[in-house]
This record gives C-alpha cells, structure tokens and sequence, in this order.
C-alpha cells in the first residue's frame, strides 16, 4: 500500500542548507584526519619502521614505468633545470633590453631561491611522489585492503600515510638539494655557454647576492610544503570511491588540491619571512 | 633476451606514443568529425580547470610582484612594478599556470575516463563495431583540450594582471597610475602572440599524453591510477621543456 506524503516545505532552501552542510562536515572530516595522521606519526616511527624504510627507498626511486626515466630524482632535477634554464633564457634577454645584462647572476641567486625552486619542487612532488601514494592508496581502498589492514589489527591511518607523511619529509631533503643545484647549474651554464657571458661576470654577481639565510627559508618552506602534500595526496588516495575510474579521478582531484595548496603556502610563507624588511640590502 | 626486451620496452612506448599522434593528426582531417564530443570534451575540461586556474594564477602572481618589489623598492624604482608584473605573468606565469592546471585537471581526467574504459573493454567494443577509437574518442579530446588551453591562458593573464595590480596598489602602496603605465614597457603585442602559442602546444602536448596513456592502461584499478600517475609526470616533463624551448626562440623575436 502505497500512501500520498505531501511534498516538504521550502525545499530549495533545505536543500542549500544540507549542501552548506556537506561540504562543512567534509572540511571537518579532512581535518581530523589530518589531525589522526600527525598524532600517529610518533606512533608509526615506533612501530612501523620497516614500512617507512620501504616507503622512503620506493619514493627516491619511483615504481614501475617512473623509475625508467630515473626516478623522482631526474624527474625533479629536469623540471628544475628547465625552470632554473628560463632565468637564463627570459632574464638575460629581458635584463639586456634595459642594458644591465650583468645582473643575470643576481637574478639566479634572487629569483631561483626565493621564487622559482620551491614552486618547482612543490609542483614536481605533488606530481611524483603525492600522486603515486594517492594511486597506490586508492587502490588498496578500491581492492578493500585497507579495511583488511584494520581486521587484522594494524592501524591503517598510521601504517599507510603517518609512515608516507614521514617518508616524503625525508626524502624532500636530498630533493631540494638536487632542485637548487640544477637551477643554479641551468642558470649559470645557460648565460654563460649559450649567451657567453664573462663567466667571471656571472660568479660575481651570483656569489655577492647569494644570501644564505634564503636558503634556509627556501628549504623549510619546501619542507612545510612536502608535509602538506603528503597530508592531500594521502587523504584523496584513502578514500576513493567508484571503481579504476575512480582511483584515477582521486588523482587528478588530489593534484589540483595540492597544487593549489602549495601555491598558497608559499605565499604565506614567503610574505610571513620577507614581509617585513624584505631581507634584501644591495649594498651587500 | 629479457633483457633486450626489458630494455626496449620505453622505446617502443615511446614509439607507440608517435604512432598515435600521427593516427590523431591524420584523422583530424578526415570527416566525419565528431563535434558532439568536442563539444561536450571542450565543456568538460573547460568546468575542470577553470577553477583551480584562477586559484593557483592568484598566490603565483601576488608572489612574483612580491618578490619583484623587494628588489624594485631597494633601487628605488617601485613605480615600474607593472613593468616586471607583465614580464612575468605574460611570459611565464600565463603559459606555466595553463600548464600545471591542464595537465592536473584536464589530462588527469581524460585519462582516468579512458582508462577505466580501456580495461572494461569498451574501446575493443568500438573496434569491433567498427568505429576508429581515435577518431571518435582521442580527436575531440586533443582538440578540446588544446581549445580550452588557449582560452585558459588569456583567462589567466588577464586575472593575474588583476590580482597583482590589486597587491601591489593597495598592500604595497605603487600608485596606480604607474603600474599600468608600466605594464606595456616591455611587453608587447610579440608576447602575447609567444604566450598563446606556447598554451597551444601545451593543451595540443597534454592531449595527446593523457590519451596515450588512457587507451594504453593495462593491469585493474591500481593500472588506472598509474597510468594517471604517469600522465601528470610526463606530461610536465614535456610541457616544461617545450616552455623553455618557445621562450628561447620566440624572445630572438621579442627582444630588441
């Protein structure tokens, strides 16, 4: 038997409001996720080490057709030599219109801490070593381990990303270092072979502006990214939903997430360290 | 003997890789063409990408003018902060931003929707009813995307013009008068022109990858997510060498 329910009052109006209330909640699962897979990384440090060993060898080198072209390494190092070649390339012909060619390794020292590394390095993780977690997790999810993980008692937000979140925030170290030394080698190699200037004219410039206290921001900054990443990447991979497309489509979400992230992180960053004095003197 | 095939393997991907791209470029003069998915491909990467374009353009371009005014205040020349602002966003931030945001957003979708059908079988089913896969399927899409690329990169000049002139007037006090004054300095209508052929290829580079590796997928749902994986890595690796190589050849034209 079927029974005539009149139709609820104000629908459009509950309907915003169970929307408004979705996307809230869904903000506040996030969160508390995030929160779990902090608080257990004290945890996954203890007990899971063997993992975060695994995790860390998988991440330098990559998996499957990635580690053909050299793993996250080269892929890092060759975004990093093309952004850092630009400085080269837009920045020596850009300065020579104005006659101040000789500033070009200024420029690199400037531009490449501050701006072009951690951008570079934020998007390149985000795309290797991120989307590959979100793949592998998503999977997992998709295939049901993860809730086999949890029957046979091993805590699955602490095995799977509080060991990935530890795992990327050491292999971003060796990273950076590979990122800053081919900017500063693309840069360099780039005013000097192909546009030949005085290589002496270049040290100079690049060595008297080259402030060591930028460094050290540009690396922490590229830490508290890595973190962050690591955080969305994990988060999108673990819950998945919908079949292989599905998995696919977390990827691609979990990219722009990140990505947008990032982006806005340095910013705050970078306004939070020069905002106030700039930290640049050009008398040296 | 494994060996020598392990090590041709990504040759001859690569070289499958071509294959498809000379069937997609051949096809995309043969009638008949499919408008009805250009479109609907077109709409589709168009609601996917714009979002995270202007939310990423917004951050990268208030931190070039940013980082560009430190300098420009220490010389005592901020009134050419508009001057660096369109160096930056026309030449590099414009065409990387589109980058970024359509290969994430748009390839990464493509792929994880050809894929998840590539592995139920549904392209075989195609073939089998006798409807050529790339020119039903991977035309519109390489043309959507290099459509929406080139209407994206304008998109994003023009909000990451905005978003500096509104950082730089009003947070870090540049007179509005010679921001704009100094927009046009040193860029010109050659940049722009740089600019969008550099999106082109970009959104024509992205298609192509992403579906390559979508009709390639093999191996159940952790496949897809490879494959997916992949494109978001191959394609950057291409598109930012292809940057460097137009920014070094168009600038001979450019630069006086």
């Amino acid at each position: 038997m079927t029974l005539a329910v009149p139709s609820k009052q104000f629908q459009r109006v509950r309907r915003t409001a169970a929307r408004t209330l979705t996307a809230w909640r869904r903000i506040g699962t996030q969160a508390e996720f995030y929160g779990k897979t902090l608080m257990s990384i004290p945890d996954a440090l203890v007990n899971y080490r063997t993992e975060v060993w695994r995790l860390i060898a998988q991440m330098g080198l990559g998996a499957g057709a990635l580690a053909v072209v050299g793993g996250t390494v080269a892929i890092v190092g060759f975004l990093t030599v093309t952004t850092g070649a630009l400085v080269a390339v837009q920045g020596y012909n850009q300065l020579a219109s104005v006659g101040f060619e000789a500033l070009t390794g200024f420029a690199s020292a400037f531009f490449n801490v501050r701006l072009i590394v951690p951008g570079t390095t934020s998007v390149a993780l985000s795309a290797t070593v991120g989307a590959g977690a979100t793949a592998q997790i998503g999977a997992m999810r998709i295939n049901e381990e993860i809730d086999a993980l949890e029957v046979i008692g091993i805590r699955s937000i602490t095995y799977l990303t509080s060991t990935r979140v530890i795992a990327g925030t050491i292999v971003v170290i060796p990273l950076y270092c590979v990122a800053v030394m081919m900017a500063f080698l693309a840069a360099r190699l780039g005013t000097t072979v192909i546009y030949g200037q005085g290589s002496g004219v270049y040290d100079h410039y690049f060595n008297t502006f080259l402030n060591p206290t930028d460094l050290i921001w540009s690396f922490f900054q590229v830490v508290a990214i890595t973190v962050v990443i690591m955080l969305v990447h994990t988060y999108y991979g673990f819950t998945a939903s919908g079949g292989p497309a599905g998995v696919g489509e977390a990827v691609g979400r979990a990219v722009r997430t990140s990505m947008v992230i990032a982006a806005v992180e340095i910013v705050f960053i970078s306004l939070a360290v020069y905002g106030q004095s700039g930290n640049f003197d050009l008398a040296g | 003997m494994t060996l020598a095939r392990a090590a041709a393997k990504p040759w001859s991907a690569l070289g499958a890789f071509f294959a498809m791209s000379l069937d997609t470029f051949v096809a995309m003069v043969k009638p008949p063409f499919a408008w009805r998915e250009y479109v609907l491909q077109s709409w589709f990467v168009a609601r996917v990408s714009v979002v995270p374009a202007l939310m990423l353009t917004m951050p990268y371009s208030v931190l070039l003018v940013f980082t560009f005014n430190i300098l420009l205040t220490e010389f005592g020349a901020a009134d050419f902060s508009g001057t660096g602002a369109a160096v930056g966003t026309v030449n590099q931030i414009g065409p990387i931003v589109t980058v970024l945001v359509v290969s994430g957003a748009g390839a990464t979708a493509m792929c994880a929707d050809l894929g998840a059908r590539t592995i139920r079988d549904e392209i075989d089913a195609l073939r089998v009813m006798g409807i050529n896969p790339i020119q039903a399927l991977v035309v519109p899409r390489v043309l959507a995307a290099t459509t929406v690329a080139l209407a994206l990169s304008a998109t994003v000049i023009l909000v990451g013009l905005t978003g500096a002139f509104f950082f730089t007037v009003y947070v870090q006090h540049v007179s509005p008068g010679a921001f704009v004054a100094g927009l046009t300095l040193l860029t010109g209508p050659g940049d722009v022109i740089v600019s969008l052929v550099k999106a082109t290829l970009f959104g024509m580079a992205a298609g192509l990858i992403a579906c390559y590796k979508g009709i390639s997928v093999g191996g159940g749902p952790a496949g897809v997510g490879n494959a997916v994986n992949e494109t978001v890595v191959f394609t950057f690796m291409v598109l930012f060498a292809i940057n460097v190589i137009v920014t070094a050849v168009g600038i001979q034209f450019t630069v006086q």
